[in-house]
C-alpha cells in the first residue's frame, strides 16, 4: 500500500533541507555580512566596525574614477572576446560539423584547453610567449617579425587573444550539441528543395540554432567580464592598470590596498547590479528562445 | 554528409576540413603542447634558438620537481585531489535530493532552482572578501574543509541543472513501483532514483571534479601554505625558478594532466548542461 501524497510530500521537503542550509551559510550569511559591512567604518584591525557610517563607504566605492576605468575594461574585454569566440565557433560548427559527425572522438582533441585551469594557462602562454625562450618568439623571429607579444603596448591584445583561444571551444562544443541535435529528415527536405552548402547553412540551420547562439553569447561575455586568473598570472592588472578588470580591480582593493569597506561597498553593489542584469539578460534570452 | 558531393570536389573538401581541424587543433593547444615537450627538455636543448622538436627527452626535470629540493609539489596535488573531490562530492549528495524534490513534488522549482542557476554567473570576487572574513572568524582560512566547502559551492548550480534534467527523463512509474510496496520516498530517491542516475552522477562528478580543480580565486585568497591548491601552488614555480624554464614546465604538466584526462569522458556533458540549464533555469 502506498503513503498518501501529503506524506509525502512531507518527506521529500527535507530533501532540500541540506542544500538551503549549506547555501544559507555560504552565500546568504556572507551576503547580509557584506551588507552590514558596506554601512560600517570597519578596518582590518577593528572588523565590528567603529560605527555607523552611513553612504560613505559608498560614495567612495563609486566616486574613485578608478572603479570605472575596470569596469569599462572588463566590459570592452567581454565584449570583443565574445564576438571573437562565438563567430569562430560558428564557423567552426558549419566547417567541422560533417568531419566531426562521422569521427566524433576528434571533437574530444578541441575540448582540451577549457579543460585547464585558466591560471596556468597564462603561465603556459608566458612560458611559450618569453622573449629568450618562448616557441613563438623564436619563430616569429626565424619569419622576420620582431614583436614582443608580452610588451606594454601588446599585452592588452594578447590577454584577450588568450582568453579567446582557451574559450572558443567552449561556445564551440554548445553550437555543435545544438547543430547535432536538429533532425536528420531537415537536410534531405533541404536537399530536395535545392539548398545546399552555404545556404543551407545560412539560411536554415543558422535561425534554428540561434536559440543557442543567444544562450552562448550570454554565458560567455558573463564568464569574461569577470575575469581574473590568466590576467592576474600574466600581468597583475598592469601595466599601470591597462588590464584592470572589475575583478582584479576589487581584489587589490581589498587585499593589496586594505580598502576594507570600500571594497565590501562595491562587492554589494555589483552583487545587486549583477543579479538585477541577469535577471532581465534570461528574460530576453528565454523570451527568444521560445518565439 | 547525404548531400551527395561529385567525386573529385567530395575527396577535396574532406582533405579541407582534415586541414582545417588539424591547423585549429594545433593553434589551440599550442601552450599545452608546447609545455609538455618543455618538460622532457634539458635547459640546453631549451635555450637553443629557433627552438627545436627533436631532441633526447630527459627525466630530470620531473625528478627535479617532484623529488628534489623544497618544492611541495606533491602536497599541492594531494591538496588538489582532497578538495576538488571532497567538493564535488558534497554537491552530489547535496543537489541530488533536492532536484528529486524539484522535479516530483515541484517544491522549490519555482525559486530555488533559478537562484541557484544565477550563482554561476556571479562575479565570484563578490563573495571572496565576505567569506574570507568569515572564515578568519571560524577558523576555516587556509583549510581543506573551508576549500571543500568553498568548490561543493561553485559546482553546485551545474549539478543541480544537470540532476533536474536527468530525473525529469526517468518514468514517474519507477516511483509508482516503489510507492505501490510502501516505500518512504527517502527509499524511493536512494535506492530506485539514484542507482538508476549513476551515468549523470559520474557526468557531474567528473564536470564538478575539473571545475574545482581549476578554481583559482578562492585558492588565492583563502589559503596560504597547508591547503594551498595546485593552481596556486604552481604559479610559485615561475617566481622562485626564475629562469629554470624545464622545471616550471614539468609542474605545469603534472597540474594539468589530471583534469585534462577526466575531461576526456566529460565533455560531452558541457554542451548538454549548458543547453538544458538555459531552457529550465
Amino acid at each position: 500500500m502506498s503513503l498518501n501524497p501529503q506524506t509525502e510530500r512531507q518527506q521529500a521537503k527535507k530533501f532540500l533541507y541540506g542544500l538551503c542550509i549549506f547555501l544559507a551559510f555560504m552565500l546568504g550569511f556572507p551576503s547580509l555580512a557584506n551588507l552590514w559591512f558596506s554601512f560600517n567604518d570597519v578596518t582590518f584591525h577593528n572588523l565590528t566596525g567603529e560605527g555607523f557610517a552611513g553612504f560613505e563607504n559608498y560614495r567612495k566605492a563609486l566616486g574613485n574614477p578608478k572603479l570605472w576605468e575596470a569596469l569599462g575594461y572588463s566590459l570592452r574585454f567581454g565584449l570583443v572576446a565574445t564576438i571573437f569566440e562565438v563567430g569562430i565557433a560558428l564557423f567552426m560548427v558549419f566547417t567541422l560539423h560533417p568531419l566531426l559527425l562521422r569521427k566524433p572522438w576528434l571533437t574530444a582533441v578541441l575540448m582540451l584547453p577549457i579543460m585547464v585551469s585558466p591560471a596556468l594557462m597564462g603561465i603556459m602562454y608566458r612560458l611559450i610567449l618569453n622573449e629568450f625562450t618562448g616557441i613563438i618568439p623564436g619563430y616569429l623571429n626565424l619569419l622576420g617579425f620582431h614583436v614582443t607579444l608580452m610588451s606594454r603596448s601588446m599585452i592588452q591584445y594578447t590577454v584577450i587573444a588568450i582568453e579567446v583561444l582557451q574559450w572558443t571551444p567552449f561556445a564551440f562544443i554548445i553550437l555543435l550539441t545544438a547543430r547535432q541535435s536538429l533532425p536528420y529528415e531537415l537536410e534531405e527536405a533541404a536537399a530536395i528543395d535545392g539548398a545546399m552548402g552555404l545556404k543551407y547553412s545560412l539560411r536554415i540551420v543558422l535561425p534554428l540554432i540561434s536559440p543557442a547562439i543567444y544562450i552562448v553569447t550570454f554565458i560567455r561575455f558573463i564568464d569574461s567580464f569577470r575575469v581574473f586568473d590568466h590576467i592576474f598570472v600574466l600581468t597583475g592588472g598592469g601595466p599601470g592598470s591597462r588590464t584592470t578588470s572589475i575583478s582584479i580591480y576589487i581584489y587589490k582593493l581589498f587585499f593589496q590596498r586594505s580598502e576594507l569597506g570600500e571594497s565590501v561597498a562595491l562587492s554589494f553593489v555589483l552583487l545587486v547590479v549583477s543579479l538585477t542584469l541577469l535577471y532581465f539578460g534570461l528574460k530576453l534570452v528565454v523570451r527568444k528562445e521560445q518565439s | 554528409m547525404i548531400v551527395k558531393e561529385k567525386g573529385a570536389s567530395k575527396n577535396s573538401i574532406e582533405a579541407l576540413r582534415w586541414l582545417l581541424f588539424i591547423v585549429i587543433a594545433l593553434i589551440i593547444n599550442l601552450p599545452i603542447i608546447a609545455t609538455i615537450l618543455t618538460s622532457f627538455k634539458t635547459t640546453a636543448d631549451i635555450n637553443s634558438s629557433p627552438p627545436i622538436f627533436f631532441f633526447s627527452p630527459t627525466l630530470s626535470n620531473y625528478i627535479e620537481v617532484l623529488f628534489k629540493g623544497n618544492t611541495n609539489l606533491l602536497k599541492y596535488i594531494l591538496n588538489s585531489t582532497i578538495i576538488a573531490g571532497g567538493g564535488s562530492i558534497l554537491a552530489i549528495f547535496l543537489s541530488f535530493p533536492a532536484a528529486f524534490a524539484m522535479v516530483r513534488h515541484g517544491i522549490g522549482s519555482s525559486w530555488l532552482l533559478p537562484l541557484v542557476t544565477n550563482i554561476r554567473a556571479l562575479p565570484l570576487i563578490i563573495y571572496a572578501i565576505p567569506l574570507y572574513l568569515m572564515f578568519q572568524l571560524v577558523g576555516l582560512l587556509d583549510s581543506w574543509l573551508g576549500m571543500i566547502l568553498v568548490t561543493a559551492t561553485i559546482s553546485i548550480p551545474v549539478a543541480l541543472v544537470l540532476f533536474v534534467g536527468f530525473i525529469q527523463d526517468i518514468p514517474i512509474e519507477m516511483d509508482e513501483a516503489g510507492r505501490l510496496d510502501g516505500a518512504s520516498q527517502r527509499v524511493i530517491l536512494w535506492k530506485l532514483i539514484f542507482p538508476m542516475s549513476r551515468p549523470i552522477v559520474i557526468a557531474v562528478f567528473l564536470l564538478s571534479f575539473i571545475t574545482s580543480w581549476n578554481e583559482f580565486l578562492f585558492g588565492l585568497i583563502l589559503t596560504t601554505k597547508n591547503a594551498t591548491p595546485v593552481t596556486i601552488g604552481a604559479t610559485f614555480f615561475v617566481t622562485t625558478y626564475g629562469v629554470k624554464w624545464g622545471a616550471t614546465a614539468a609542474a605545469m604538466t603534472l597540474s594539468v594532466l589530471p583534469p585534462v584526462i577526466l575531461g576526456l569522458f566529460a565533455y560531452p556533458y558541457i554542451g548538454k548542461s549548458m543547453l538544458s540549464g538555459a531552457v529550465k533555469g
